[in-house]
């Protein structure tokens, strides 16, 4: 397999059968369409590829900026080619709401701009919201935009219409599936796919999957927001299921852990909900179906979404030497020093000073002669054991001397015969007229 | 399907709206509309605020926002808590010190005349300032009546994001955050008339990463200051916490969802004349935003501030309630709305019930749209039933609830409103939960109509007690002194 361009990749991805042993379906051939293997990471490839190509020759040298209102895979994919062909991207979003996907946009060089929230004393009067003034001033003629404009844009159906249906066609033996189910964003993969197979076999059940309302499933739209898409054709479905974030991490879990196919949580809730409906069907059938489902892009990007979701999912151990591991009365028992008795003690007996608080407040105002090592990086090098002589004495300084007191009482435990906390903190330091200085 | 938006109502206003009496004899006696305040409320509102200062460790002021509601008796109820107040014009601040705030808890916001500066100055409120001309005028003014030094607070806008671009709407008011040089000269060299207390922002929005942005300006604003041989030390980061209006959040999507259906013309509109409230039809797809109040929040009030301190600052990677404590700030914060959630609400008399002869029911109200600003605010939530006498069955009805105005536009609110069952003359409707803002906020007479009189009810043990709003005080009976 040897090719010019990267682009060249795009498409032509593998039918995979999901083993009946984990769908426990008894009926019915379940196939993952595995759209991750995209060249970009996802299904979106092919739309952001199509609805470009034709547009690139000649829009640097008219000095054009590609642009897409998307938080997710469309705009990765757009960045990556904008990028190949020397232009700038820019995505346009109500909010980045996954910040792996964020953070890799920036890595790719795209500028992100995000809309404002909604005003919280509202003027009724104001009718033209952000989106659609963003809207206007990018689709205009001459304004330097290359608006591809992935909701309305047919193009978008037409890349799934010409490739992802015949694709699965062509690897079901010439046949069309008899079942098809399609999470629902841009509509583009569901309403193209459903077209090509509808075309083949017009016998096709299309079941398209939303989100619940108030839940939120990254790639998919949920039922009012559907309506905004103008691909949307609620006649392109057969019925229109909702899946919540819960059901889409099952069968996420599911994919990753027992399918081998590392799906992210718009491939889950594809399978999740295709099983849920393929299940009420399954036993009343006499003879063999199929069905096919896409896998829409991969899991990395989402581990923060799932930590959210499923803390326990990241267990993990318990680590030696930590304030959490302190009871009630070892932080109690915390020796503790009063402003005065502090002041004496520093001039008597020059006690390492450290200052827990974040480095910007430290650059501000300190106490003279005390080092600045964050409460979290304290706390990782005291998981490594005593990071000073036991004959130092230590004054531990935090805002308010609540902190500095467990970490007193951690460094007792660990044997420092003389770990102090001052007490009241910085704040009260401050309040009885000590000196704090910046450097 | 009845798209009920059932209101959120609890504590003493709703035992105040179910008793079968009360309503309805204080509405005979002093006329439709009538405003209800329940002053014993904000006490626990202002403790909620501080239960998320002391996880925090933080201290600082919490200021009701006065231009929320100008009632007397919620004012003086205040005064009475460890609150402060932010008021926004001459009238309003006279009205504070005349409340039994000391000037110590004064903020003064807002668009500033040389008076209101004065007595602000005068009495030794702190100025919260707009613009850098601003403060020197202030300067000149305390220079020139020897006047005390005034603690003053600069209002900032116009912030930058780190990582992606975070837009937000333009204000009109505050410092342009790009350009402090001249608000540090100013500081500087009138150092003798001003106590420069720190930086404040406001920001009309309810998205989250706008404010963290802000509050990072903010903090980067502080250090700055530092720089510049000033000692700044607090943060006040302005209001717009919110209130969850309604009940159940499931009524509010349902609501949303068949207004959507309704935009594009797939069952029957459910507002006046098929308003869309921004949402509108193009060839099948709705366009527009819905331009109405969040009316179900999940997080809202001190739940809002708890989330904006846990947030982490992208800059800092530390979240935003540590670093405000680690730079050892007073965090100052100016909620008009939240803290005035379950404190009031505006009762009005049915008049009139009658077909329109197009099928749709029209309930005439004593009152209009201006004495209870539910439309102008975009706040969807119904009112109270109250019926007068034995209520009859249960039978839901979707009515239309229009004003006393001679106007084709007066309608409480252009929603369709569904009661659980079709009301008599005479019965009253009770819009609850509308001391926020909403209460008589937007109230004119041009057509000489009747404004409301605004009642504080106050509970005496297992009775009620009232009087008019003016004659409220905070002490109640006679207290024991020995």
């Amino acid at each position: 397999m040897r090719f010019d361009h990267v682009t060249d990749v795009i498409g032509d991805t593998p039918l995979v059968r999901i083993d009946a042993a984990v769908h426990g379906l008894n009926n019915i051939d379940l196939y993952a369409k595995m759209e991750l293997f995209n060249p970009f990471g996802s299904v979106k490839d092919r739309a952001a590829w199509n609805m470009v190509r034709h547009r690139l020759p000649g829009a640097a040298d008219r000095g054009e900026t590609v642009v897409e209102l998307s938080s997710g895979n469309t705009a990765k994919a757009l960045a990556v080619i904008a990028g190949m062909h020397g232009l700038p991207f820019r995505s346009v979003t109500n909010r980045m709401r996954i910040p792996e996907v964020k953070d890799l946009l920036l890595l790719l060089g795209a500028q992100i701009d995000e809309l404002p929230g909604r005003s919280e004393c509202l003027d009724p009067s104001d009718a033209d919201d952000p989106l659609t003034r963003m809207y206007h001033t990018v689709s205009a003629d001459g304004a330097g935009y290359l608006h591809t404009d992935q909701y309305f844009n047919d193009l978008n159906i037409e890349a799934h219409l010409r490739g992802t249906g015949p694709e699965i066609i062509a690897d079901l033996d010439g046949r069309a599936p008899d079942y098809f189910i399609a999470c629902v964003g841009t509509a583009g993969s569901s309403t193209g796919v459903a077209r090509a197979l509808r075309a083949h076999d017009p016998a096709v059940t299309v079941v398209g999957l939303v989100a619940e309302k108030s839940d939120f499933v990254p790639g998919i739209r949920n039922l009012d927001e559907v309506h905004e898409v103008g691909l949307f054709d609620p006649d392109v479905y057969d019925t229109i299921e909702a899946v919540s974030s819960d059901d889409a991490i099952d069968g996420l879990l599911t994919l990753v852990r027992r399918c081998g196919t590392l799906a992210g949580p718009t491939g889950g809730g594809a399978y999740q909900g295709a099983v849920r409906y393929l299940r009420r069907i399954d036993a009343g059938l006499t003879e063999r179906r199929t069905a096919v489902f896409i896998v829409c892009d991969r899991v990395e990007s989402y581990l923060s979404y799932l930590r959210e979701r499923r803390p326990a999912l990241f267990r993990q151990q318990a680590r030696a030497n930590t304030v959490r591991s302190l009871t009630a009365e070892d932080v109690a028992a915390a020796r503790t020093v009063g402003v005065a008795d502090a002041r004496t003690w520093i001039d008597k007996e020059h006690p390492l000073i450290v200052d827990l608080r974040s480095p910007f407040a430290y650059r501000a105002q300190h106490i003279d002669r005390s080092i600045n090592i964050v409460d979290e990086q304290f706390g990782e090098m005291l998981h490594g054991g005593l990071p000073f002589s036991t004959r130092q004495p230590v004054l531990l300084v935090c805002p308010v001397g609540e902190k500095s007191a467990r970490y007193a009482a951690l460094l007792a435990r660990m044997g420092h015969p003389d770990a102090r906390s001052l007490a009241g903190g910085v704040i009260a330091w401050r309040d009885a007229g000590a000196e704090l200085v910046r450097d | 399907m009845t798209l009920y938006l059932q209101p959120r109502v609890d504590g003493d206003l709703r035992l105040v709206l179910e008793d079968r009496d009360l309503p309805h004899r204080l509405a005979d006696g002093l006329g439709s509309p009538l405003n209800l305040v329940l002053p014993g409320r904000v006490g626990h509102n202002v403790r909620r605020f501080r239960d998320i200062y002391h996880r925090h460790h933080l201290s600082g002021g919490v200021y009701f926002a006065h231009k929320a509601n100008r009632s007397a008796a919620l004012l003086r109820a205040l005064a009475a808590t460890d609150a402060g107040v932010d008021v926004a014009s001459l009238g309003e601040l006279q009205h504070a010190l005349g409340a039994g705030f000391d000037p110590g808890r004064i903020m003064a916001t807002g668009p500033k005349s040389r008076e209101y500066l004065w007595l602000a100055a005068r009495t030794g409120a702190v100025v919260n300032a707009d613009s850098t001309t601003e403060l020197s005028e202030l300067a000149g003014i305390v220079a020139a009546h020897a006047l005390p030094r005034v603690r003053v607070m600069a209002r900032l806008s116009g912030f930058t994001s780190s990582g992606t671009n975070v837009m937000s709407r333009a204000s009109r008011f505050g410092v342009p955050a790009a350009e402090l040089g001249a608000l540090w000269e100013v500081l500087g060299k009138h150092r003798e008339q001003l106590d420069f207390l720190g930086v404040a922002y406001h920001l009309d929005t309810v998205g989250m990463p706008e404010k963290a942005t802000a509050l990072e300006g903010c903090l980067l604003a502080v250090e700055e200051a530092y720089r510049h041989g000033l000692s700044p030390r607090a943060v006040d980061i302005g209001g717009g916490f919110g209130v969850s209006y309604l009940a159940d959040g499931r009524q509010w999507e349902a609501w949303t969802s068949e207004l959507t259906a309704a935009v594009l013309g797939k069952r029957p509109p459910i507002t006046w004349n098929g308003h869309g409230y921004g949402l509108r039809n193009e060839g099948g797809t709705v366009r527009g935003a819905l331009s109405v109040y969040p009316a179900h929040r999940g997080v809202a009030g001190p739940d809002y501030l708890e989330s904006l301190l846990t947030a982490e600052s992208a800059v800092h990677r530390r979240p935003f309630g540590t670093l405000l404590l680690d730079g050892l700030h007073d965090l100052h914060v100016e909620p008009g709305r939240a803290l005035l959630d379950q404190c009031g609400a505006v009762l009005m008399r049915v008049e009139e019930v009658r077909g329109d002869g197009r099928g749709e029911t029209l309930v005439r109200l004593a009152g209009n749209s201006g004495d209870v600003a539910l439309e102008a605010h975009g706040v969807l939530m119904d009112p109270l039933l109250l019926s007068r006498g034995e209520p009859g069955p249960e039978e839901p009805a979707g009515v239309h609830l229009t004003g006393n105005l001679c106007l084709e536009a007066d309608l409480i609110t252009r929603r369709k409103v569904f009661l659980p069952r079709l009301p008599r003359p005479g019965d009253l409707l009770a819009f609850a939960n509308t001391a926020g803002y909403l209460m008589d906020f937007s109230v004119g007479n041009a057509l000489m109509q009747p404004t409301a009189r605004t009642v504080a009810v106050v509970r005496d043990g297992d009775r009620w007690r009232w009087c008019l709003d003016e004659q409220y005080w905070p002490v109640l009976g006679r207290e024991e002194t020995g």
